[in-house]
Parts: C-alpha cells; sequence; structure tokens
C-alpha cells in the first residue's frame, strides 16, 4: 500500500516537472475575420479584456478543451475559442484546422474512452472502455466490468468487436461479438472458509446505440447477453444493460 | 628430402595463392556491392546540388501543447462511520471534456479506527489491522462553474467551483462495495497548469461490518494540488 503511495507520488511529480517544460514550437496565426476575442480564461463565460484586429498576427501557445491561449505582439495574452481560432490563417496561407470536438471529429477519431453505469443481473455494474476504430465500421474494445453484490463480487474483462452499420448517422446503432473472463468471489461474510473465487470464460453477444450528444462527447446505451462457460453441467446465462458515455481523442 | 620440399613448396604456392584469390574475391565482392550504391548515390546527389523545394517549417495544429489533462495527488480526512476518523491520501486523474464537463478517477486509502464499541467493552476487535485497511477508488463526471478570484484589485487567479457524482468501489472489512460517491470542491489556478484544490466528497455504501447492514456515509475533506499536461 505505501509502495503505492509512493508511485503515485513520483508519477504525479514526474507529470509536474513534464507539464512545466513542455514547450512546442510557436504557432503564429494571420487574422482574417473582422476581429477575434480575447478572453481571461478558458471558457465562454469568461469576460473579453481585449479584441485582436484583423490582419494582425497573434502566437498560439497552448490549448485546455475548446480555447487556444494566443499572445499578440504587444504581449497581451488571452483565450481564443476553437471556432474563431479556425478561420485565421497559418503563415503558408492555408486556413488553420482546429478540432472542435464536433460529430465530423468523432467519425474520424482514433480512441475513444467510455465508462458506463448499469445492472448486470439485478446488481449494480460499472465499466470502463477503450476502443480503438479500425475501419470506421468495426470497432476493437476491451473492457472491464465491476459488479458488487450482496453476495458476491463480480469482475469482468471483455475484448469484443463492435460492427457500426451506419456509423455517419447521429443516432447509430451497433452490434457487438466478443470474449472475455469473469471471476465471482462471495461475500467474506457467506464464506468463512477463505476466499473461493470461481473463475470462467464467457463469451458474449450485444447491441447498442449512440448518440453523439454534445462537444466531444457521445453518450451510449448497450446490451449484452454473457454466456459464461462454468465447471458445472449448466451454462450460465447472465445479462447486462448499461448507459455511459464516452470521450473520444 | 627433394620430393618434400617440392611439396612444401607446392604447399606454399597453394596457400598464397589461395589468399591471393580470396583476397582478390572479396574485393570484388566488395567493389560489387559498393559499385552501384555509388551510382545510386551520385544519382540522388546530381539534382541536390541546387534544391528549388526549400521545405518550409510547417508547424501545425498538432504541436500546440494541450493541457486536456490533469493529475494530482490530495491529503485530508475521512469519516468511517463507526470507525472515527483517519487520516487520507491519494492521487487523482481527470481528462477535462469540454470548458464545464470532466472526467475524474480518484484513488485514496486510509486506515480506520475503532468502533466506540471495542474502545470501551475492551472486547475482541471487529477487525484485522489488514481489514482496517480503507481503500477506495471512484470515477465521476463533474461540472465546472468557471469564475475568477480576486484576492485583491491586482492579484486575480483564475478558478471554478465544480460538483462532482461518481461511482466506484470501496475496500474495507474484507469486502469490496459498490459506492456512490458526491461532491463538491473549488480549483483555485496559480497558473494554467498549477491549481490548488479543496474538495468535499460523501461516499455511500452498504455495508454489515458491525452486524445490521445499512447504508454509511464516509465524508471526506481533501486538500491537494493538481497540474495540467
Amino acid at each position: 500500500m505505501k509502495l503505492n503511495a509512493y508511485l503515485l507520488l513520483i508519477l504525479v511529480t514526474v507529470t509536474a516537472l513534464f507539464s512545466s517544460f513542455a514547450n512546442a514550437d510557436d504557432l503564429v496565426v494571420t487574422i482574417v475575420e473582422p476581429y477575434v476575442d480575447f478572453r481571461t480564461g478558458p471558457a465562454s463565460e469568461y469576460p473579453i479584456f481585449h479584441v485582436a484586429e484583423q490582419g494582425e498576427a497573434i502566437t498560439i501557445l497552448k490549448k485546455k478543451t475548446g480555447w487556444y491561449k494566443a499572445i499578440n505582439a504587444k504581449g497581451q495574452s488571452g483565450w481564443v475559442s476553437a471556432e474563431q481560432l479556425g478561420k485565421t490563417i497559418k503563415p503558408s496561407g492555408e486556413q488553420l484546422y482546429v478540432p472542435t470536438g464536433s460529430f465530423e471529429d468523432y467519425t474520424n477519431r482514433t480512441f475513444e474512452f467510455s465508462a458506463f453505469g448499469g445492472i448486470l443481473e439485478n446488481v449494480a455494474a460499472m465499466s470502463v472502455a477503450t476502443a480503438w476504430n479500425m475501419t470506421g465500421n468495426l470497432v476493437a474494445e476491451a473492457s472491464y466490468t465491476q459488479a458488487l453484490g450482496d453476495f458476491s463480487e463480480n469482475k469482468l474483462w471483455a475484448v469484443r468487436l463492435q460492427h457500426h452499420t451506419f456509423p455517419e448517422w447521429k443516432v447509430s446503432p451497433y452490434l457487438t461479438i466478443g470474449a472475455g473472463g469473469i471471476n465471482t468471489r462471495p461475500r467474506s461474510n457467506l464464506v468463512q472458509s477463505g476466499d473461493e473465487v470461481r473463475k470462467s470464460d464467457f463469451y458474449e453477444v450485444g447491441a447498442g446505440l449512440r448518440y453523439y450528444f454534445a462537444r466531444n462527447m457521445v453518450v451510449k446505451f448497450e446490451y449484452r447477453k454473457i454466456i459464461a462457460l462454468t465447471d458445472r453441467d449448466e451454462q450460465e446465462r447472465i445479462q447486462e444493460f448499461k448507459l455511459g458515455f464516452s470521450v473520444f481523442f | 628430402m627433394k620430393f618434400n620440399n617440392k611439396l612444401i613448396i607446392n604447399n606454399r604456392l597453394i596457400i598464397s595463392a589461395a589468399f591471393v584469390l580470396s583476397v582478390c574475391l572479396f574485393q570484388g565482392q566488395a567493389f560489387a556491392q559498393t559499385a552501384p550504391r555509388m551510382m545510386q548515390a551520385n544519382d540522388e546527389k546530381a539534382p541536390a546540388l541546387i534544391d528549388p523545394n526549400i521545405k518550409r517549417r510547417d508547424i501545425s495544429e498538432s504541436d500546440i501543447d494541450t493541457e486536456d489533462f490533469e493529475i494530482g495527488i490530495f491529503g485530508g480526512f475521512i469519516g468511517i462511520e463507526d470507525f472515527e476518523s483517519s487520516e487520507l491520501i491519494g492521487a487523482s486523474i481527470s481528462y477535462h471534456i469540454n470548458e464545464n464537463l470532466f472526467l475524474e478517477a480518484r484513488y485514496a486509502q486510509a486506515t480506520a479506527g475503532q468502533t466506540s464499541f471495542e474502545k470501551l467493552s475492551g472486547g475482541a476487535p471487529f477487525l484485522t489491522e489488514e481489514e482496517r485497511d480503507y481503500t477506495y477508488y471512484n470515477l465521476s463526471l463533474g461540472y465546472n462553474i468557471n469564475g475568477e478570484t480576486f484576492f485583491t484589485d491586482n492579484l486575480v487567479f483564475n478558478s471554478d467551483f465544480y460538483f462532482t457524482v461518481g461511482a466506484g468501489s470501496t475496500e474495507f472489512g474484507g469486502d469490496e462495495r459498490f459506492t456512490v460517491s458526491v461532491g463538491a470542491g473549488y480549483r483555485l489556478l496559480l497558473t494554467d497548469w498549477w491549481a490548488l484544490k479543496v474538495d468535499v466528497r460523501d461516499h455511500v455504501f452498504t455495508s454489515d461490518i458491525i452486524g445490521v447492514e445499512k447504508d454509511v456515509h464516509n465524508l471526506a475533506l481533501t486538500l491537494g494540488t493538481t497540474f495540467f499536461f
């Protein structure tokens, strides 16, 4: 346990050092629209304190969600929205491409991270998953689910393939097929003779629906039917319903 | 003797001949290998004397330093229902989805104390030392209310007040329990990439450690620092 804490501390320190020294090449862009707003912070709620004019060159320093920190020739720095920055031009004369987390950016995603809450056979379950968009239609996903019930603790991992038939639709259905493993441990107050962990492999089929909800965010509803290959004579059939959301990169 | 001498000369001849031959062969081979390469190199170099396509230093959007992730450590106190309150330390990592929403994963650990019954009766303890290790993790969705904090007229920092709702697991008393956590916090951004945080979180789960099954509320008050990267 203590080792864990030290490792985390080291990780945090390294990241802190990295974050303060990370300095990419500066990108200078020219404003072609009538003006660009400089805000005091990276959100639309922050007040506009300066307006950079047409023809002015600004240097982009960093990005935080949909906001870019820019500095002008006078040394004033503020936050510019991705939408406004997308209308500026690079020194080469071409328009700057700025991802806004739009639906188009979603369809061109490479990785996706999802978190779900749901019900696995009457037990509250939560899952996390990472997915790799292979072709737009085919997506490979790895997931981990934990369902902590009154009688047992269940941990499931799985790898699956999703097929999105109509990836260009904003509300898009998909089918999944996969395989994984399940670990079941009875509650400590039910079993006195130590941990009796049962392990079994399983196959799963499922279906889902995803909806592009907001910038950088997708909502998902999924169902899967699990057939666990147990040591007993009968196979165990488990159902799971879950609702969650995804962010994409 | 004469015959022997001849044999030796013959041997020497053969060896020296073999040596010369092998050297020639190897060099030939080497030459055979380098010759086309040199020619190739010449082919490539010839037009490179004057290169009209001077590569422009093209800096694209992908070179911009993004700071959407936030990593940090925190420490404070957690009141573990029936088991006193204890010091808590932990770490967190967040991903800022947009200016308002963020996703946060938290891991923390504490060591639970004794129940009043254990203390007063002096009897057998409820839990072993190992079972008193209290660890939890959770994944939350947070909502930022963006703002600024004015300490004086000139000393102004960006800050936000946020709410979080999440779920996770608590390992305590030999069991892992599904835990719902809700909370609120305040983030003071000292620089663009360095922040101080104060957090209040309630962790609710069903527990039967002291016999009867009930919902327990374990409130944690923590102070932390985070870095954006």
